[in-house]
């Protein structure tokens, strides 16, 4: 078990390592993380935080004269524009480091609040049950009936296109995923003996809404959170593609996606290729992470 | 001596057999179909002229379907078609069509005076007001010769009557609508032109036949299929696969592609849209764009050609005024050179030795990139824009409602001549217009009461140039879109109709 | 039993009547179709015209009684943009998506299914890796982005399929392809978890120790019990799938109702959104209806729940 000290080896390191056992348990800790999914959020975090003082160029001004230059190991590229330019001239590179910023905000702003909204509704139906229950289950369904993207393109109308939109709308599509799985766990975790003697004890239903239910679907909702950051990444390139996504010229990888469909025809595959790369290398990073979350904080959490 | 004559016979029976048997000379019928891949879904509402909305989309179907006294043609805007002749009596307050008498509607009824009547009298369109206020009466003469008869002398009635401004001119049979009613046409419409609908998908495709007793000439092709294919790198796709013969819009890199294509044509069509920068606050004292240092600034802050080169591989040319150069009055105006250290002498005059925060930039959608592009330039002489997306219709209305503040980047594609755009565009009471210049709307309201034509030249041409010298706008060009034409086409009607986006004249289409 | 019927139909119906007031409500806001059906340079009496022909000048709940006493007798309005009934536009698009929808369903299933169980089976090693490569590509992959890879190589390069459009079974591969990644790579998922964990239970456990044949534990167990979880969330999937499919009908002018309703809105075309909306609403809540039922029919716990 990970962080626990077999007995015979302690006194030995007490007696010799600097160590002491609380770092020990970091440690055990440490080795334990995933070295892959994190290095690549790292990267991207760096990429994100400190964009500024790494880009080389400004990401939104292009010179139309510099427009489709390959990469720098490519005939016709240079060392200025590392990975090439798009159709305005603007340099991939910088817009890549820029982009992670509205991305990685963007995907996880919105699995936030997808995660609150659909946790408390889903705690609130399943503990409640009943009608309450019942009617929620149908307001939820009502909502899944309403097509997501037109609900998205309402939004762009009605208050113009934005990030805060994006997230409005992405979370508004995927807390009822939340919302359901979280209603199925608390309908059993009300048969537990513990929540059973808090009712009998007179608890109020908030506390024991707050004490007892929610710590314990709280992991349900970070591993389902994982896997969503991923999708709702990917879900901005398919909103910027019908022209309601991250409103130009920002740098979104979702939209440098969606805008360079066209140059990948006319075989300049390096616009394109390079924020699909990012997003790949995020994704796959969230789910890995995901899984491991999964596997340390209860392994009962396969179901999702 | 018999076995002579039978010999004789025998070549005589040979000969005439061959001769019988020569293929007749006949009109060549109609063969094969060539399939487009259209960028937009066609609209039923555009297979009746009379709700034409004065742009150019219902001409996509409509030079197919339909007909029109005058309209434009390779040989010019203003061609006779379903006209042989007019004439314009001596006080202009009469126009007189004589129509061909070859005319056949696709349902086999001869066209008639009747059918022009009617089909004026109909028409509620663009511009259908103007015109039922200016005409007073429409006579027939004779069955193939009509009369219009105008309250008072109105020298801007062919502009309007004799070219795609309105539907009025395109003619439909009076017998057939009468019968169906309005939806019935709209479903199921019969016109004069060289094809008639033979199916249609909503939304997916509509097939088209080629009707054999066009008057002008019986059409090459037999059958036209046009596909709704949304997506530009789809279209391409087509065409590179030989799923369709003609692609409207191959933007930017897909033109590219179409030029490396050995299989493929670039061909450029359209021009009639002319796009500028429009600045929403210039009445506003407080505001930057107030100061014409500053609007002639950002006009010299663009590089035209690279713009024309990124968006439509250089095919559009860049112009000085909003008003194309082929439009009748039109004052040929040189575009300003690319000059972004004049500009920022020029603001540093006016103030802003820093430059200034513009707010956005709107550009009618789905032009974005277009706007970024003109964003990057104005940047770099210091005025910062955002790029503002908006939707569509949201788009429309706020410019009609003279809401758009900042920049717009807009863009008028109607027919007409002058004194259509000055009147849109211009002057104050302009639908779309921004400018309150109280010398131009006099100038605009003493053109419309001159009956000298050299002086209503004059007069509109002094409206335009003071448009110049106030650098009221920043013009950029006349768009032209790059299409994708596969090579199995021997005319693709592509670009034969000066300034006209689409495919035309119909009949001339022809595969290899 | 009938008691719990009504109850729920009564819960579906009031789902459908909140449904069609907020699209109705919220197609309004958007705009004035007549905006968009006149020419740009139209004035205001040329627009109050449109308006009042299309009957949009009365008030909103007017409005609202005409289109649901129309809808009761299956007359959805007239299309502003195709002057067709709303109607036969939805029921002539609708096979076209239930083919795509039904062909990506089951690839995703398919492949989902078999490569899940591989990958569970033979944990840790080269199907493991070959699932995980495929959940990878299909939860990272825009539909779009895939979908126009597909044209430019199987189409455009090969030649091996037509580029878009229905027709034949060779149209409908590359789009329930590109519409099945994200689901095929969900379900794979799914199916591979759901394996591992029926594999270490106690029951497979029992079943090995008895000596069973390794063939028999994975049919006649593991896969049947795996399959509960994947085939529930395939169903929920189903939805998101049809909602998603605009991407793809876009990329390959694929003829469905998920492109119809995304040009209805550009167009402000409201019979349409309504329409679309309205009829999209009624058969998902009518197959949830469904499956309710047939859940209480075959348990009948849930049905003496209050």
């Amino acid at each position: 078990m990970p962080g626990s000290i077999p007995a015979s080896a302690s006194s030995a390191d007490t007696l010799v390592s600097p160590w002491s056992p609380a770092w020990r348990r970091v440690r055990d800790v440490a080795r334990d993380v995933p070295v892959v999914p994190v290095t690549i959020i790292g990267v991207a975090l760096v990429a994100a935080l400190f964009a500024d003082a790494l880009a080389p160029h400004d990401p939104v001004l292009g010179n139309l004269r510099h427009r489709h230059r390959p990469p720098a190991w490519l005939a016709g590229g240079d060392a200025t524009h590392l990975l090439g330019t798009d159709h305005l001239g603007r340099d991939i590179l910088s817009r890549l480091l820029f982009g992670a910023r509205i991305s990685l905000l963007v995907g996880f702003t919105a699995a936030v609040v997808a995660g609150a909204l659909g946790t408390a509704v889903g705690i609130v139906s399943g503990y409640y049950g009943r009608w309450v229950d019942q009617l929620i289950m149908r307001l939820v369904d009502a909502w899944i009936a309403l097509p997501a993207i037109s609900f998205a393109i309402f939004l762009a109308v009605l208050l113009g296109p934005s990030e805060m939109n994006i997230v409005i709308i992405l979370a508004g599509i995927f807390w009822t995923r939340y919302a359901r799985v979280i209603r199925g766990e608390v309908l059993s975790l009300k048969e537990r003996d513990y929540v059973r003697l808090a009712i009998v004890a007179n608890c109020s239903k908030w506390t024991i809404m707050r004490r007892h239910i929610l710590p314990n679907v709280i992991n349900t909702s970070i591993v389902l959170s994982t896997l969503i950051v991923g999708v709702v990444i990917v879900a901005e390139a398919a909103l910027s593609f019908l022209g309601v996504g991250v409103p130009p010229p920002k740098p979104a990888w979702g939209l440098m996606l969606a805008d360079g469909k066209e140059g990948m025809m006319a075989g300049y595959w390096w616009v394109t290729l390079f924020p699909g790369l990012a997003i790949m290398l995020v994704v796959l990073a969230a789910n890995l992470l995901g899984d491991w979350l999964r596997v340390r904080l209860d392994p009962q959490l396969r179901q999702l | 001596m018999r076995a002579n004559r039978r010999c004789f016979l025998g070549c005589v029976v040979l000969v005439l057999g061959l001769v019988l048997m020569a293929p007749a000379r006949s009109p060549a019928a109609p063969q094969g179909t060539v399939i487009y891949a259209v960028h937009i879904t066609i609209a039923p509402a555009w297979f009746d002229p009379a709700d034409n909305p004065g742009q150019i989309t219902p001409f996509i179907i409509q030079y197919a379907l339909h007909d029109a006294v005058i309209k434009p043609m390779p040989a010019g805007m203003m061609t006779p078609s379903l006209a042989e002749s007019w004439t314009a009596s001596k006080d202009g307050r009469v126009y007189e069509f004589v129509l061909r008498k070859n005319v056949v509607f696709h349902n086999g009824d001869p066209m008639t005076a009747e059918d022009v009547k009617f089909s004026f009298e109909r028409y509620r369109g663009a511009g259908a007001k103007l015109m039922k206020e200016k005409v007073e009466a429409v006579t027939i003469v004779d069955p193939h010769r009509v009369r219009f008869h105008l309250k008072e002398p109105w020298p801007d009635f062919m502009g309007f009557y004799g070219s795609p401004a309105t539907g009025a001119g395109w003619i439909v049979p009076k017998k057939y609508v009468e019968k169906v009613g309005d939806d019935g046409f709209k479903k199921a419409p019969i016109g004069a032109g060289p094809f008639k609908l033979a199916s249609m998908t909503p939304g997916v495709e509509i097939v088209l036949e080629a009707h054999e007793k066009y008057w002008r000439k019986t059409p090459k092709v037999k059958r036209i299929v046009m596909k709704s294919v949304p997506e530009g790198s789809t279209r391409l796709a087509m065409l590179k696969r030989g799923e369709a013969h003609i692609a409207y819009k191959t933007d930017g890199p897909l033109g590219e592609e179409v030029k490396k294509d050995s299989n493929l044509d670039l061909v450029f069509s359209g021009g009639i849209a002319t796009w500028w920068l429009q600045f929403g606050d210039m009445n506003d004292p407080k505001s930057p764009w107030h100061n014409q240092k500053v609007r002639l600034a950002a006009s010299l802050a663009l590089d035209r050609k690279a713009l024309s080169e990124a968006e439509t591989l250089g095919a559009s040319p860049p112009t000085g005024s909003i008003i194309p150069r082929e439009f009748e009055w039109a004052l040929p105006v040189e575009p300003h050179p690319y000059d972004p250290k004049r500009a920022k002498q020029l603001l540093v005059e006016a103030g802003y030795p820093n430059g200034f925060d513009a707010g956005f930039i709107t550009p009618i959608p789905p032009y974005y990139s277009f706007a970024e592009a003109v964003a990057g330039y104005l940047g770099a002489i210091g005025i910062k824009a955002k790029v503002q997306k908006m939707e569509r219709a949201v788009m429309f209305d706020k410019r009609r409602k003279k809401e758009l503040g900042d920049i717009c980047l807009c863009a008028n594609g109607g027919f007409g001549n002058a004194v259509t755009r000055i009147d849109a565009d211009i002057v104050s009471t302009g639908v779309h217009s921004v400018l309150k210049d109280a010398e131009i709307d006099r100038l605009f309201a003493e053109q419309s009461r001159e009956s000298d034509p050299k002086k209503r030249e004059a007069l509109l041409k002094r409206i335009q140039q003071r448009v110049v010298d106030q650098a009221y706008f920043a013009p950029i060009y006349q768009l032209q879109w790059p299409n994708g034409v596969s090579k199995a086409m021997k005319v693709s009607g592509m670009g034969l109709i000066p300034t006209f986006y689409y495919t035309g004249p119909f009949e001339e289409i022809e595969l290899r | 039993m009938t008691r719990f019927i009504l109850k729920r139909c009564g819960l579906a119906l009031a789902s459908l009547f909140i449904l069609s007031v907020t699209i109705f409500v919220l197609i309004r806001l958007t705009g004035d179709p007549a905006t968009l059906l006149a020419a740009p340079e139209a004035k205001e009496a040329d627009l109050q015209a449109i308006r009042v022909q299309l009957g949009l000048d009365r008030s909103w709940p007017v409005q609202y009684v005409h289109f649901v006493g129309g809808a009761l007798r299956g007359d959805f309005g007239t299309s502003l943009y195709y002057r067709v009934p709303a109607g036969a536009l939805y029921w002539q698009r609708l096979p076209a998506s239930l083919q795509l929808a039904a062909a990506a369903m089951a690839i995703s299933l398919l492949v989902g299914l078999s490569v899940g169980i591989l990958a569970a089976v033979h944990v840790g090693r080269w199907w493991d890796s070959v699932g995980k490569l495929i959940a990878l590509l299909g939860l990272s992959m825009p539909s779009f982005w895939l979908g126009l890879l597909l044209i430019y190589f199987f189409a455009v390069y090969l030649h091996w399929l037509p580029t878009s459009g229905r027709g034949t079974a060779a149209h409908l591969v590359m789009p329930a392809v590109a519409l099945s990644g994200y689901f095929t790579a969900a379900h794979m998922r799914l199916t591979r978890s759901s394996m591992l964990d029926v594999l270490g239970s106690d029951y497979v456990k029992l079943a090995r120790l008895k000596g069973l044949p390794e063939s028999w534990v994975l049919v006649k167990h593991a896969f049947k019990n795996a399959l509960i979880p994947v085939v529930t969330l395939a169903g929920i999937n189903l939805v998101l799938m049809i909602n998603v499919a605009v991407v793809v009908e876009t990329v390959f002018a694929w003829p469905g109702i998920g492109r119809l309703l995304y040009e209805g809105i550009e167009f402000r075309d409201f019979p349409v959104v309504q329409t679309v909306v309205l009829l999209g609403g009624v058969m998902v809540i009518a197959a949830n209806l469904t499956v309710d039922i047939l859940y209480a029919w075959i348990d009948p716990r849930i049905r003496l729940e209050r």
